[in-house]
């Protein structure tokens, strides 16, 4: 597996700096708190509306939906400050991750022209639909059905696990246009845009362990979906949505999601001039230094558009598990009361963490599917 | 075992299942906390178990008192049930009488608290439940001396907070308290109080440890993906086995750990139960959490009182941390370390 090697334009550099000094002088400000998990837990629309201001929501896209037509590795640039900084980019993170490349790709001229000047704007946010109860990993045997009706399609199911459904205007939804197939499960699925202010849907908080909301449920009862809603061809959702997941799988925020503990650890080390905590702080740099240039890597390939599903998924089992480890490591060298109520930055970011930390190596595929794909695919070779 | 335990594990266990739920435990989200079940262990005598029958008590040892903070763990009593035992073996240890009302108990590296003539000043944080008990046991300083306390926390400001699990752990504030009872600790008294201290929330942590292992089973028998029950797979049997060897490996350590206590044969039991436990908690939470995936993760399922309590626990008093620190200490005087370890 090689990967090109990534070396960033003056132009870039420059670019990083910018934005650096805008995340700076909103933090400064108190436009938002700093923290762990940002990308997915920090939904605030009016942060993502200065986003946009800026120009930096579907930054790559083309100029006449409104998109500046950056390269990817800006966006990659512009993606990882945010995280680093810890920045609530949770309500448009879907739709610029996500939904505006698959529209790009294979949604039809009317729907960009419809949703991705609005996306753009910040003022359109999606949410993505795919887990159901009781497909999880086994994704292909979703059973949300849609008939066929005149003009359109009628929906009938339930999604859930919804991150930020509650925010989101519309969600990519993975339905049933054809009976299901036990035999061949992933055929006759197809992704349909649903407004989730629609009549007929209805969705409900699941409370995250916190207490907090996060994920929902979203029920669809008869749900009307126009024609003109359909993504792509009808039938072939299965594939188009794994061309999704290389851009869900591979980026910085399955490596940098608890990038503001780290920091911190540091911060506390250095004020107590602990040597042998710093070298162990390193140690951790050294795993997030060759992890970015896997990542990195990979969004140079599907700029160039290549085939990442391997080197996605290895970023996004390695990653997260990395993530996973900042705060078991940073509590072994500094002493520590994680709470989220905490004044001390390290004690908060420490509870933001823990209590995350479990669904990093879950969402957006679990690392044993990972594992799976990544062994099928070299022994494939 | 001796039979007077069998007999307490047996009720508290019935009196467990019977009153303490998902819901009850929930309570705590809402400030509140399981009384009935106070009630319950109250009028069997079950918070006495290990007082001295001097004091009405059953004369249980510190043995009967960690396998009932394993039912604690197990079940994430919300009740300071550990505190207030716990509070009156200490107090009966260092020649105290104990109290039948409701008794917190923090014992720090770093004592907060001042004691001049009698009078308490300072602050303490992370006080388990002192929202609702009604005496506390503490550290506190007399110029260089340190002496244990007991004082009514009806003289203190108490703001409330909580650990990561939503108990109660609170910060309580003190000015020219009056004390109820001081006695001067001295360096052997010490060692024993961190160790009580320590195997109790040990214990604790074997518990919930356990339990979520046991969730973990259950679960992954009950959840089927791509047509058959979770466990068949093998990735999902690599977890199950880790699980495994983390309960049984925490499970001897405790009984262990137990024996040399009740024995007073302890050495290094209870500092190795600890690190070892720490480790165990983080093995135990992660593979519990990545079996039940998404579910695990909600309000809703009962895992997060487990591993929240983990997380949250291994955290407080004498911590892996201190009693690493601590077995520095030791080996810098060890010669012979296979002899140190095999030899009384
Ligand atoms: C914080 C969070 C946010 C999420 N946001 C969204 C969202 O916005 N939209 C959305 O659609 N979904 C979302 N999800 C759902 C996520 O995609 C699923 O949780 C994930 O796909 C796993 O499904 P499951 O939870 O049903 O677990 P299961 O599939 O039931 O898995 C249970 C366990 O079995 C293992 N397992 C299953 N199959 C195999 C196998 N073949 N081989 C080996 N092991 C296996 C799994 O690895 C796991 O350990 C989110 C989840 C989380 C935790």
């Amino acid at each position: 597996m090689k990967l090109p090697v990534v070396q960033f334009t003056k132009e870039q550099e420059q670019f990083r700096l910018e934005v650096r000094a805008f995340l700076q002088h909103h933090l400064k400000k108190g436009t938002f708190r700093k923290k762990c998990d940002s990308w997915l837990s920090g939904s605030d629309p009016a942060f993502s509306k200065l986003v946009a201001e800026q120009g930096w929501i579907g930054m790559t896209w083309p100029k006449h939906y409104g998109g500046a037509e950056r390269s990817t590795i800006d966006r990659y640039i512009l993606t990882e400050e945010f995280l680093a900084a810890g920045a609530p980019v949770a309500a448009h993170w879907f739709a610029d991750r996500q939904t505006g490349p698959l529209l790009l790709r294979f949604g039809t001229e009317e729907q960009r022209q419809f949703f991705l000047p609005k996306i753009i704007q910040g003022d359109c946010f999606f949410a993505i639909g795919l887990s159901e109860p009781n497909s999880g990993s086994d994704l292909a045997s979703v059973r949300t059905r849609a008939e066929k009706v005149d003009g359109g399609w009628l929906i009938n199911g339930a999604k859930t696990w919804t991150s930020n459904g509650h925010d989101a205007h519309y969600m990519v939804t993975l339905v049933r246009t054809d009976s299901y197939d036990p035999q061949h499960k992933h055929q006759g699925l197809s992704q349909l845009i649903i407004d989730l202010h629609a009549p007929g849907v209805t969705i409900t908080p699941i409370p995250y362990l916190t207490g907090e909301r996060h994920f929902n449920d979203v029920f669809f009862d008869n749900v009307f979906v126009p024609d003109a809603m359909v993504v792509g061809t009808l039938g072939n959702g299965w594939a188009q949505g794994l061309a999704e997941l290389a851009f869900e799988r591979s980026g910085p925020e399955r490596i940098l999601s608890t990038f503001p503990l780290l920091n911190e650890l540091i911060a506390e080390l250095k004020k107590a001039n602990d040597l042998v905590g710093l070298a162990t702080a390193s140690k951790l740099l050294a795993e997030m230094w060759s992890l970015r240039n896997l990542s990195i890597g990979v969004a140079q390939v599907l700029e160039e558009g290549g085939e990442v599903a391997i080197p996605a998924a290895l970023v996004k089992s390695i990653g997260t598990k990395f993530e996973q480890k900042i705060p078991e490591i940073a509590r072994l060298l500094v002493a520590t009361y994680p709470s989220l109520q905490a004044q001390r930055a390290f004690d908060r970011y420490m509870a933001e963490s823990i209590l995350h930390a479990p669904g990093f190596t879950i969402r957006g595929g679990t690392s044993e599917v990972l594992y799976g794909i990544v062994a099928k695919g070299v022994v494939a070779q | 075992m001796s039979e007077m335990l069998e007999i307490v594990t047996e009720v508290v266990e019935k009196i467990c299942k019977d009153l303490v739920t998902k819901e009850t435990v929930d309570l705590l989200e809402e400030g509140k906390w399981a009384t009935p079940l106070w009630q319950q262990l109250e009028d069997n005598e079950l918070l006495k178990v290990a007082v001295t029958e001097q004091h009405g008590g059953a004369n249980g040892d510190i043995a009967d008192l960690l396998a009932l903070y394993q039912l604690i763990g197990y079940y994430a009593v919300p009740a300071p049930v550990l505190e207030h035992t716990l509070a009156n073996f200490i107090l009966e240890y260092v020649g105290l009488a104990p109290f039948s009302s409701i008794t917190t108990i923090l014992l720090s590296e770093q004592p907060t608290l001042t004691l001049t003539n009698g009078r308490l000043d300072g602050v303490v944080q992370h006080v388990p439940w002192a929202r609702i008990a009604q005496q506390f046991v503490t550290f506190a300083k007399e110029g260089e001396v340190l002496k244990l306390i007991t004082v009514d926390l009806a003289q203190a400001e108490i703001e409330h907070a909580t650990n990561l699990a939503t108990e109660p752990r609170d910060t309580v504030s003190f000015q020219q308290a009056k004390v109820a009872a001081q006695v001067e600790i001295n360096e052997q008294q010490l060692e024993k109080l961190k160790k009580y201290t320590t195997a109790a929330k040990l214990s604790a942590i074997s518990g919930a440890l356990d339990k979520a292992f046991q969730l973990t089973i259950r679960y992954s028998k009950e959840r089927e993906q791509f047509g058959r029950p979770i466990h068949r797979f093998q990735l999902v049997q690599q977890h199950l086995a880790i699980l495994a060897g983390e309960a049984a490996i925490a499970t001897t350590a405790i009984e262990n750990m137990a024996g040399a206590l009740v024995g007073e044969r302890e050495q290094f039991e209870v500092a190795f139960t600890s690190i070892r436990l720490d480790e165990a908690s983080k093995i135990v939470a992660t593979s519990a959490h990545q079996v039940h995936a998404a579910i695990g993760v909600t309000y809703e399922h009962s895992l997060q009182h487990y591993t929240r309590r983990l997380w949250a626990w291994r955290e407080e008093g004498f911590t892996a941390h201190y009693w690493q620190r601590e077995l520095a200490g030791d080996l810098l005087q060890v010669e012979d370390v296979w002899a140190w370890m095999t030899t009384k």
